[in-house]
């Protein structure tokens, strides 16, 4: 548990269970599946520390309806969480690139794991160029050696 | 059937692209110019790209792949028979709405392939005939590009304005390039570095490809219509055509369109066809008739044949520093034509253009730390957390855009049994890529690995081939002989006198660049050849 992502464990987690899409058991067996997924790593946390199972699954099945039968589906499936993950690898899968994708999905939507990765803000920020920027990219003569090896283009005959 | 509809001077199918650069400048000139368009208007507060769920939505609702959108303005593509998709958009603006943004002329030896090279066909036109074309629609569009460009030949005219800012992950790939001695040049994109026009200045979102929410990339929606309209253009939307018409004589004479269930006829003077290297050759076949057994203006059977498709290839570096690399525009910030030409000892002909670009977010990033390796067991697990934390902000991408030969063999039919919610047929893809494609792109990209490693990447790899580029062409080829060709010079179809094709399958061959600099530099020919010849113009009756 990298635990970088403030709280603790899911089930300490302060938020209120939300069961609109998904009931407590169902979230907590989310939890177990999407860990076995993205367990956490040198600075990144689980994705259950990072509340995947909690606010951000409900925003990405808000988002992309589409993915709850999947979604409901896995989590519905008995078993050790990397035992059915592992079934659906082989047995089915387009169920689980969709899964994973659902769980990685809500996992990015947190904001301080794209924080983390060194993305700005929660979604694309506005970042206009300064006006010099184009020229400070170029700078120390970048473009010289391009130039001095002159023209490229193959020349070509005139239209039969 | 609607037969209210007043006579049209010209009839453009497809309000996208091309349809939009012939529509203006028809409108303009005086005509009255009716659209029929099958999707509607798309206001930029609903696209995706300044939401925190734009990747789930751009994988989904904004997918380029009209069969994974689904959108009722869409109609349903087989592709299973096809080693590609066919990405496109449908609406006023067309797949402009989510093109990259990359401005890339073609390049002189494009024009001659068959005399350079003795593959394919030469074009029945120059590069120096069509350079006045691409100075005219790059002040339209609104390109950014750094002038001096050494690919290509000295006389081009500056664009409206000059390049974006190459950022770090261009500068850091470009000094590899400059190691190896190779070819690079600041990207070239039809996004706004200042206010211009209807265009606001880029915000470098990063998101392109899903719709520019701010107004900042060259769509037609934005930078044609609007213009065209003030000039009296209609623009007829959620209208799916299912055949032009014919008079006695075989000229075109209008269409017939689908709009909301009910059938209506437009009728026209001229019919100029926009509706893309899919589109454009599906509306053809059904046009049908007993004058025209096997399709409008296909006396040649090429239409839908020789599909072209550009399969891109990419690969990936990793490298210490930390480079920004969502950083938009999405968009290319470098672009390289050193192995672009022919040599032939590298076992395949033609070349290709390379380009980098951002990387959207984390969910793309996925696709680029899995590689090529499909085994979902090597991704997650206690791998994935590491992947991403070594690759986010930490890559830069080189995409492999080849050029793509044309065979007969990679067609567009109708689907027998498939129709779309109109009940028209559906188009089916017959699509593979050929064995010097293979070679062609493998080539490039173990260059590619090369100037990564040059440039200081820690590792690099191959991520993916065979990409679909929403580059569709070739369907309706132009030519000098109308035994070998749909189109002549202009654009207008050899069999029917006034029915004209202005999108991108009209090219003769792919070329290796992308294609929306040549497809509107053509349809601005057309809509010039048509004004200044409508004197002498046949017309349907």
């Amino acid at each position: 548990m990298t635990g970088i992502v403030s709280g603790g464990p899911a089930s300490e987690g302060n938020e209120a269970v939300p069961e609109s899409l998904l009931g407590i058991a169902e979230r907590k067996r989310l939890a177990r599946l999407a860990d076995a997924l993205i367990p956490g790593g040198r600075f990144l946390p689980s994705a259950s520390d990072a509340r995947v199972h909690l606010r951000w699954i409900d925003h990405t099945l808000a988002a992309r309806p589409d993915l709850y039968p999947v979604v409901s589906r896995v989590v519905a499936t008995p078993g050790e969480a990397s035992d059915v993950l592992a079934r659906l690898v082989n047995e089915s899968p387009a169920v689980f690139e969709d899964f994973a994708f659902a769980v990685a999905g809500a996992y990015f939507l947190n904001p301080k794991i794209r924080k983390l990765l060194g993305y700005p803000g929660t979604k694309p920020a506005k970042n206009p160029a300064y006006s010099d920027e184009a020229e400070h990219y170029l700078s120390e003569d970048l473009l010289a050696p391009v130039l001095k090896r002159g023209p490229i283009y193959r020349p070509t005959p005139p239209e039969t | 059937m609607d037969k209210s509809r007043n006579l049209a001077d010209v009839l453009i199918i497809g309000g996208g692209t091309s349809g939009g650069v012939a529509g203006k400048h028809l409108a303009e000139a005086g005509f009255h110019v009716v659209c029929l368009e099958q999707g509607t208007w798309v206001n930029p507060s609903d696209m995706p790209g300044n939401r925190p769920e734009y990747e789930l939505l751009g994988a989904k609702q904004w997918s380029p792949n009209p069969n994974v959108r689904g959108s009722q303005y869409d109609y349903p593509i087989n592709d299973s028979d096809a080693d590609t998709q066919m990405w496109m958009y449908s609406a006023v603006g067309g797949t402009s709405l989510i093109w990259a943004g990359c401005w890339i002329r073609a390049l002189p030896s494009d024009f001659r392939v068959r005399t350079l090279d003795g593959v394919a066909d030469d074009w029945p036109i120059t590069y120096e005939e069509l350079s006045p074309y691409y100075d005219a629609v790059a002040r339209e569009i609104g390109a950014a590009v750094l002038p001096g460009n050494t690919a290509y030949p000295a006389n081009t005219s500056p664009a409206p304005m000059t390049a974006h800012s190459i950022n770090k992950t261009g500068r850091k790939v470009a000094e590899g390039m400059n190691r190896l001695g190779w070819h690079w040049w600041p990207g070239c994109n039809g996004i706004a570095t200042r206010e211009y026009g209807s265009l606001k200045q880029c915000q470098r979102l990063g998101v392109c490809r899903m719709g520019c929410p701010e107004n900042a990339k060259g769509t037609t929606d934005v930078t044609h219509w609007p213009i065209a309209m003030k000039h009296g253009a209609e623009v007829i939307t959620r209208a799916r055509v299912s055949r032009i018409t014919v008079d006695e004589k075989g000229r075109a004479n209008g269409a017939v369109y689908i709009q909301d269930g009910k059938e209506h006829f437009q009728p026209a003077s001229v019919v100029v066809l926009a509706a893309n290297g899919v589109g454009t050759p599906r509306i053809l076949l059904m046009s049908q008739s007993s004058r025209f057994p096997e399709g409008l203006a296909n006396s040649s059977g090429l239409v839908g044949k020789r599909l072209m498709t550009h399969p891109y290839g990419t690969s990936v570096g990793i490298y210490d520093d930390p480079l920004d690399d969502w950083l938009g525009p999405n968009g290319e910030q470098i672009q390289s034509m050193q192995f672009y030409e022919t040599d032939t000892s590298r076992g395949f002909v033609r070349g290709a253009k390379w380009h980098t670009m951002p990387m959207t977010g984390p969910l793309a990033m996925i696709g680029r730390v899995r590689g090529e390796n499909p085994l979902s067991s090597d991704l997650w697990g206690s791998e994935f957390c590491k992947k991403m934390e070594d690759s986010c902000n930490h890559m830069v991408e080189w995409v492999i855009m080849p050029e793509d030969l044309p065979e007969e063999t990679n067609y567009v039919a109708l689907d027998p049994q498939l129709k779309d919610s109109d009940g028209l047929p559906a188009p089916k893809i017959h699509y593979y890529q050929s064995e010097n494609t293979r070679r062609l792109v493998d080539f490039n990209l173990q260059r590619s690995i090369e100037c990564h490693l040059a440039a200081g990447a820690t590792k690099a790899w191959v991520t993916n081939r065979g990409n679909p580029s929403g580059h569709i062409i070739g369907t309706t080829k132009m030519g000098n002989d109308p035994k070998t060709s749909v189109v002549d010079k202009f654009g207008r179809t050899h069999d029917v006198p006034n029915l004209y094709i202005v999108d991108a399958s009209v090219f003769t061959t792919a070329t290796a660049a992308n294609i929306t600099a040549t497809t509107l530099a053509l349809a601005k020919r057309t809509a010039t050849y048509l004004v200044k010849h409508a004197r002498g113009q046949e017309v349907g009756a």
